[in-house]
């Protein structure tokens, strides 16, 4: 492998070197300018593959990798014939929903097998109450007792996931986010749930008692890199369920994030996630925003949610305690975030 | 005294505009007007567009003598009642059609149940701009985003005519032209399911809207907007309003994602154990 990343670095170099001849473009006052809509899907997860070690692979594993994803397309549309089982998982989207690009993650031109880069694992260093607090959490959301124990891209309050974030994370769809600046602030649109961060430059932090849906964001530049540090989570933000990735945020986290316009096509995301309650260590990330066509559509959620009511009505009508959620405990669980074809195993041979 | 309103709100919109012509805004560096910050308006047009007295609650039951406060609404006693408002339609009154108007009447009648707000839905255009809550504009050469702290809506503004909408939405497709220093902004592509106001104004998916905003003095800019809908209205008409920028220092659009705050409502009735 070490052959392999050295012939890597000879890819790498030229590249790096055309994004130092790169100039950042400003706004009229003088910030770099970060605007326009960008969209960071992928097929790699927040977690490494499993079966795989490496963070960084050659061009040609990752092709054979997205192959092999490609390969599984069929299977997810591959609904079985005549009606549905009564009582059982019945699945849920087919490909026709997806956007979540059809190539692995590529930072700085190395395709990578996780978003996570440390620990080298790939893996959330979870400690034992950060763990539990977890699970806990998601157990809660598959009893189906209350509204505000569902994942909250299911009650539409933001979107699935950490789609918003911060971190903001890739998910099925709709990973489109708009950056307008203003003296002073930096407004991202998130287009799940037209949730909008409002990063204030230099700004003062809210009161403690407000604890906003995506945090309260202070940023500032480093350089021509914009640094945002968040902090004052809302309480019920810190399950961040969805298919293509599960986590918990602890409601004293604080996540710094980078972002740095390396070229026309390219903002380098890094983000660090600390709390040393919930995690071992401080744990990092990298993503890369490439551009959007267009502006962002409205994402109207709430508005027709069928899916909560579906959701809790369906659970009150198998009769006061029962026992489904086990039987998905034990078959599929979490079944809002389970997906066998998307499954970080699926590359496991 | 209708015609004296008339002749009244005329003569105070021309005043406006006036004050509007002598007033040199801050510029953007392209040389457009600037109209970043956080704006909201001073009156009460989301209770009603149309005139109205002050009265006891938005939902009524019939009492003994006079109607009083619908029972799901008369715990809250005073802090539910309606403020009094001149109105903001120009003219005074909504030019519906005969049939039109028996629905929004209707409308009225069955807010509790009707109006969007209530569910917390999207607000549609021009409701957002004149709701209790502030919006903030971000405006640069190259972006035009409304933002609104009710809901947490958003409206993405076109900077060219996008052509007609690829789909309905609750917020419409927007985009900007310029006549002088007002900006210009149409809107259609409506999906139809919003209201104008509490009191049952409402419009079809046919609406077209066409807003101008105008800086009038530091603090403030006046605002219109003109409604066609051939399929609810006799002819277009117009409201217009001051709306005022907030000066307080560090002064910012708060988060008011009241999503979570009806899930009593729509779905309380599918706990496993609903409260009484």
């Amino acid at each position: 492998m070490k052959t392999l990343s050295l012939i890597f670095l000879a890819f790498i170099l030229p590249l790096s070197a055309t994004a130092q001849d790169w100039e950042t473009p400003r706004m009229p006052w003088g910030d770099p300018d970060l605007q326009g809509s960008w969209n960071s899907s992928t097929l790699t997860g927040l977690e490494r593959f499993d079966g795989i070690e490496e963070l960084v692979v050659s061009e040609e594993e990752a092709r054979r990798l997205e192959l092999i994803d490609a390969g599984l397309q069929g299977e997810i549309d591959d609904f079985p014939a005549g009606d549905l089982p009564v009582g059982e998982v019945v699945g849920g989207y087919n490909s026709f929903w997806f956007e979540r690009g059809n190539s692995l993650l590529r930072v700085r031109g190395e395709p990578r097998t996780s978003i996570i880069i440390e620990p080298e694992n790939g893996r959330i260093p979870y400690t034992i109450t950060g763990w539990s607090k977890y699970w806990l959490t998601m157990l809660k959301t598959q009893k189906r007792n209350n509204p505000e124990e569902q994942l909250l891209g299911d009650r539409c309050v933001v979107g699935f996931g950490s789609t918003g974030g911060p971190p903001m994370l890739p998910v099925l769809y709709n990973n489109n986010y708009q950056f307008v600046q203003t003296p002073g602030q930096v407004k991202i649109l998130v287009e799940m749930n037209h949730a909008i961060r409002t990063i204030r430059l230099d700004g003062e932090r809210l009161p403690e008692q407000i604890r906003p849906w995506l945090g309260d964001s202070i940023g500032h530049w480093e350089g021509d890199t914009l640094v945002v540090e968040t902090t004052q989570f809302h309480p019920q933000q810190s399950l961040r369920g969805a298919i293509k990735h599960q986590l918990y945020v602890g409601l004293n986290s604080k996540v710094t994030e980078r972002f740095t316009r390396i070229g026309e096509q390219e903002i380098v995301y890094e983000f660090t996630v600390e709390d040393d309650n919930i995690y071992r260590r401080p744990w990092r990330g990298e993503l890369t925003f490439r551009p959007s066509d267009g502006q962002i559509y409205e994402y109207a959620c709430h508005e027709g949610n069928y899916g909560l009511s579906g959701m809790l009505a369906g659970e009150r009508e198998q009769g006061v305690g029962g026992l489904r959620w086990i039987y998905g405990l034990i078959t599929n669980m979490p079944e809002e975030v389970s997906h066998k074809q998307l499954s970080n195993s699926r590359f496991d041979n | 005294m209708e015609r004296l309103l008339t002749v009244l709100l005329l003569l105070a919109s021309s005043s406006m505009l006036m004050a509007a012509d002598s007033y040199e805004p801050p510029r953007l560096a392209n040389g457009l007007p600037d109209f970043n910050g956080v704006w909201q308006v001073l009156n009460t047009a989301n209770y009603n567009l149309e005139a109205h007295g002050a009265q006891a609650a938005m939902a009524f039951r019939e009492g003994p003598v006079v109607p009083v406060p619908a029972k799901e609404v008369v715990a809250i006693g005073a802090v539910g009642s309606v403020p009094a408002g001149l109105g903001v339609v120009q003219g005074g009154a909504i030019p519906y059609k005969r049939r039109a108007l028996a629905q929004r009447d209707r409308n009225r009648s069955d807010w509790l149940a009707s109006d969007p707000e209530i569910k917390c839905y999207l607000p549609g255009v021009p409701r957002a701009n004149y709701m209790d809550f502030g919006f903030e504009i971000a405006h640069n050469s190259d972006a035009l985003l409304f933002s609104y702290e009710y809901a947490g809506a958003v409206r993405n503004i076109h900077l060219s005519d996008p052509g007609p909408a690829p789909l309905d939405s609750w917020m419409g497709q927007s985009w900007l032209g310029w006549d002088g220093d007002t900006m210009v902004i149409e809107t259609t592509g409506f999906n139809g399911q919003t209201w104008l106001d509490r009191s049952g104004n409402y419009h079809s998916d046919k609406l077209k809207v066409i807003e101008r905003f105008t800086l009038t003095s530091a603090h403030t800019m006046h605002y219109e907007a003109t409604l066609e809908d051939p399929t609810v209205y006799t002819r277009p008409w117009t409201i217009s309003m001051p709306i005022y920028k907030r000066v307080a220092p560090d002064d910012r659009l708060m988060q008011f994602n009241c999503v979570e705050f009806v899930e009593e409502l729509m779905y309380g009735h599918l706990r496993k154990n609903p409260l009484q």
